[in-house]
């Protein structure tokens, strides 16, 4: 049984991050923003998924709360606003498509040969298969405090500068 | 040591400096008494040295300063008062100063006077340098002094380019011949280790020098060429006829271009020991006065005339300096100040009676009309031409006689050149005055009503350098000189050529009278019959042998294609500019190239982001 | 394959996909979804080390990345709006005022 389960738990590991993969393909090659965006959340969502299986289950949560429920539906929202005619969306690709596509080549290269050949060779540390939430708090406010308050400070200049934004527009556009 | 001699230099210099700096405002009396007064006085004083001179017997020295010092050796400017100088001290100041009453005569109506003035005074002030300094220096100072004077007062009325351009060519040639000068003087300085012209005499007369004689005087003789107008470099003469007329007078005929014979005659110890640069002296001498008496044949204005006619005076004084009889040399030059200033002026005073045509074959029929001008202008022309008892008789027969007859270089090929020129000097001379004076009057009608004889400022001194002419032969120049500039001893079997030749040189100016009374009376018709069957040459001479021409196509023009073509086009334009264009060209080509980074577009920068970053990695990858 | 491995692979692959896009597309807002998966790429990353080595550390990073993202669209949407409203298209070529 645990060895099925571990057996499934590897499957489905594959299976979301082939998923994810595709998405990914996916977001590059479509001509529709909107279905990009739906692809993107797909991919995100796998992701998501992936993280649940690696155990880390409060950041797959947040990736689906925050990442998919925040910023996809926004950046959804402003798709639906703007013009679907636009020349953009005629023409996908910009004047780099080939050596773009080259140099990404190059890049996961470069970058994965470094992987390649690291296999079984990366120690898992003794501390176990993954931690909990609670785990995740006591780091976080007791060693990274500082960080959480940081974060509230860059929320905070978020907003004075989205308002900010808001303003500008208005002055210019009434 | 005196104090007599700065005085003479500087009151012309004071005069300078007061009307150019105040003439304007002051007002043409103020301006003519301070111009004429200070020359006078400069003369009283010359005549008080010679005084001086005459009664002790010993030259007077004045040291002024000391100009440069270096270790053991300095420059002094000092002036040097011996018989020689004292007779061109006189003539400077005393035909200057009579050169300057005339000019407020001749100058009155003319808007420059006071710079006129000036100008005058200050060129009086350099002349006189040059003859009582006692170093080659001080002589040099004053010899491009004169030259820059020269300069001054040929362009005097700038406004017209050819006269500028006239006073350009006078200076500029005069350099060249100044090279020469100064490649003798530094000769000398390296072999005897002094500039003072005494000691250099003294040191040539005493025995062998490290440096040869003849090569000093060589380049001596060059400076004197530009300055008195001897060929090669005599073709800045006749163009500095565009200055005022007592300009002419003065510098050209009298003083200035006798600079360079004063010059051989105070360096005769060198030309003593350099038998070969005096057979030079001589030979471009008495060929300078032959081709300078063939052009004056044919000229047509006055004043080119009495130029050509300078030059070939100029000539004879250095045929006779060439043949070491330089107390014959000074005597001549001190004959010719006097009639060639008279025929100067004169011809300034025809001019004026003119109103200010110039052209000879326009005159004639003026002996009537302007009769103090024809009589002084008759008795100068007399005198150049030979005729005794005039001045310039005893003069001339002198150097005919030394021509020939001179132990160091006279030989009958000289004297049958210069017997010739002397010939063509009394017709060209008499011929002037028949077609100014004589025959009909060929004048428009308006010239002919205004034509009047001059004020006593210009007539008086006509009269005076007339007696001077007729009496001034008197005076023996040769005998005053003859304790410091011996004659030349009397090479064997010539002395009883003596007689003869003076007899000579009487018909030969009686004969050119004739000559010139025979073609020339009637208006010179007979002269224009004469013309016709000798046109080529006339051209030829009318042209002036084309030497100016001839400078131009050998000198000027290679010298302007040069300018051009290497110098501007290719070292300024093509390097100089093209440097420092291509230099900038370069670096904005370079700043250009580099700006292609910045498109704009922001997929082109993720474009080199993503390339850097796979480059790296790469770089990375294969040397880790 | 070893999980670890193959998850940064992916992460890999998902970044230089990621950024191939930025370079790819003409559209904006297109571009705009790279980046976030350029975001993502990162944050798998982080979270398989985390998972490897067993430390909230990396858990800890992986939510300051959220915050950052999510201020970051909250910012970028907006200014690529005004973009468009002065433009008038979403082509990104057409935003290329600077002449090189």
């Amino acid at each position: 049984m645990e060895a099925w389960l571990s057996n499934l738990e590897t499957l489905l590991l594959g299976l979301f991050a082939a998923c994810a993969l595709i998405g990914a393909v996916l977001v590059l090659v479509l001509r529709e923003p909107m279905r990009v965006a739906m692809a993107l959340i797909s991919t995100m969502v796998f992701l998501g998924g992936v993280y649940g299986l690696l155990g880390v289950h409060f950041i797959a949560a947040f990736q689906v709360l925050i990442y998919v429920g925040a910023v996809m539906v926004f950046i959804v929202y402003v798709i639906m606003l703007l013009d679907p005619r636009d020349s953009a969306v005629r023409r996908r690709f910009s004047s780099l498509l080939v050596p773009g596509v080259i140099a990404c080549g190059l890049f996961i290269a470069a970058l994965g040969s470094l992987v390649w050949d690291a296999a079984g060779k990366i120690p898992r540390a003794a501390g176990g298969a993954g931690f909990t939430l609670a785990q995740f708090s006591a780091q976080f406010l007791n060693e990274y405090w500082l960080e959480f308050e940081l974060t509230s400070v860059l929320l905070l200049a978020a907003i004075v500068a989205a308002i900010s934004v808001v303003q500008v527009s208005r002055r210019h556009h009434g | 040591m005196t104090s007599l001699l700065l005085p003479i230099v500087v009151l012309p210099l004071i005069g300078f400096v007061i009307n150019g700096l105040l003439g304007n405002r002051l007002g043409k009396g103020f301006v003519s008494l301070v111009a004429c007064g200070l020359p006078i006085a400069a003369f009283l004083i010359a005549v008080r040295a010679t005084m001086e001179l005459m009664s002790t017997g010993t030259p007077l020295v004045q040291t002024v300063f000391t100009w440069a010092q270096f270790a053991d050796r300095s420059f002094e400017i000092a002036f040097y008062f011996d018989r020689l100088t004292a007779v061109m001290v006189l003539i400077v100041t005393g035909v200057g100063s009579l050169i300057h009453i005339y000019s407020t005569g001749y100058m009155h109506e003319d808007k420059s006077y006071a710079r006129y003035f000036a100008y005058l005074n200050l060129f009086l002030f350099f002349m006189l340098m040059l003859v009582l300094g006692r170093s080659l220096l001080v002589l040099f100072v004053g010899w491009e002094g004169v030259g820059l004077a020269s300069y001054l007062l040929i362009g005097f009325w700038f406004e017209d380019p050819e006269k500028a351009a006239a006073g350009k060519k006078a200076f500029i040639t005069n350099r060249v011949g100044d090279a020469g000068f100064l490649l003798g003087m530094f000769l000398l300085y390296r072999a005897l280790g002094t500039l003072e012209m005494d000691q250099i005499n003294a040191a040539f007369l005493a025995g062998p020098v490290a440096v040869s004689a003849s090569l000093v005087g060589l380049f001596l003789f060059i400076g004197a060429t530009g300055k008195s107008a001897q060929i090669p470099l005599h073709v800045w003469l006749p163009d500095a006829m565009a200055g005022p007329t007592p300009v002419s007078a003065l510098i050209h005929a009298a003083t200035m271009v006798t600079a360079g014979v004063y010059l051989v005659a105070r360096l005769h110890g060198i030309f003593l020991h350099a038998p070969e640069a005096s057979a030079l002296v001589a030979t471009i001498g008495v060929a300078t006065a032959f081709f300078a008496a063939t052009i004056a044949l044919v000229q047509t204005d006055i004043k080119k005339v009495l130029a050509y006619s300078t030059i070939s005076q100029l000539g004879f004084m250095f045929l006779a300096a060439g043949v070491g009889a330089y107390g014959v040399a000074v005597f001549h030059l001190y004959t010719h100040a006097f009639f060639k200033a008279c025929l100067f002026l004169g011809a300034g005073s025809v001019i004026h009676a003119m109103s200010g045509e110039q052209d000879i074959r326009k005159m004639g029929g003026l002996a009537k009309k302007i009769p103090i001008t024809f009589v002084t202008f008759a008795i100068a022309t007399a005198a150049i031409a030979g005729l005794p008892p005039l001045s310039g008789f005893f003069s001339k027969d002198e150097i005919l006689w030394f021509a020939f007859a001179s132990d160091r270089g006279g030989m009958p090929w000289l004297f049958v050149a210069a017997a010739a020129t002397a010939l063509m000097t009394a017709f060209y001379m008499f011929r002037l005055l028949w077609l100014t004076f004589f025959g009909t009057g060929r004048m428009d009608e308006k010239t002919a009503h205004h034509i009047h004889e001059s004020p006593w400022s210009m007539s008086g001194v006509l009269v005076v350098l007339a007696v001077l002419s007729t009496v001034g032969g008197f005076f023996s120049v040769p005998h005053f000189l003859e304790g410091m500039l011996p004659l030349p001893p009397i090479r064997a079997g010539a002395a009883s050529a003596h007689m003869p030749i003076v007899i000579g040189s009487v018909v030969i100016a009686l004969a050119g009278l004739a000559a010139a009374w025979w073609f020339y009376t009637h208006n010179g018709a007979r002269a224009e019959r004469a013309r016709a069957h000798v046109q080529p040459l006339h051209r030829l001479l009318s042209g002036k042998y084309y030497i100016d021409e001839l400078y131009e196509a050998l000198l000027g023009r290679p010298l302007q294609w040069i300018s051009d073509r290497i110098f501007l086009r290719l070292g300024d334009r093509l390097l100089l500019d093209g440097t420092l264009d291509g230099m900038a060209s370069t670096a904005r080509g370079a700043a250009g190239l580099l700006a292609r980074v910045q498109t704009g577009n922001l997929h082109f920068y993720a474009f080199l982001v993503l390339a850097g970053l796979a480059a790296v990695l790469l770089w990375g990858w294969s040397h880790v | 394959m070893d999980k670890v491995q193959m998850l940064i692979g992916l992460s890999i692959v998902l970044f230089a996909i990621g950024l191939t896009g930025v370079i790819i597309r003409r559209n904006v807002l297109v571009m705009l979804m790279c980046m976030e998966l350029m975001l993502n790429g990162v944050i798998l990353s982080l979270v398989t080390f985390a998972y490897q080595l067993g430390s909230a550390v990396g858990a800890v990073l992986v939510f300051l990345i959220f915050v950052a993202a999510t201020a970051e669209i909250a910012i970028a949407i907006p200014i690529v709006l005004l973009l468009v409203r002065q433009k008038r298209t979403l082509d990104l070529d057409a935003y290329a005022d600077l002449k090189g």
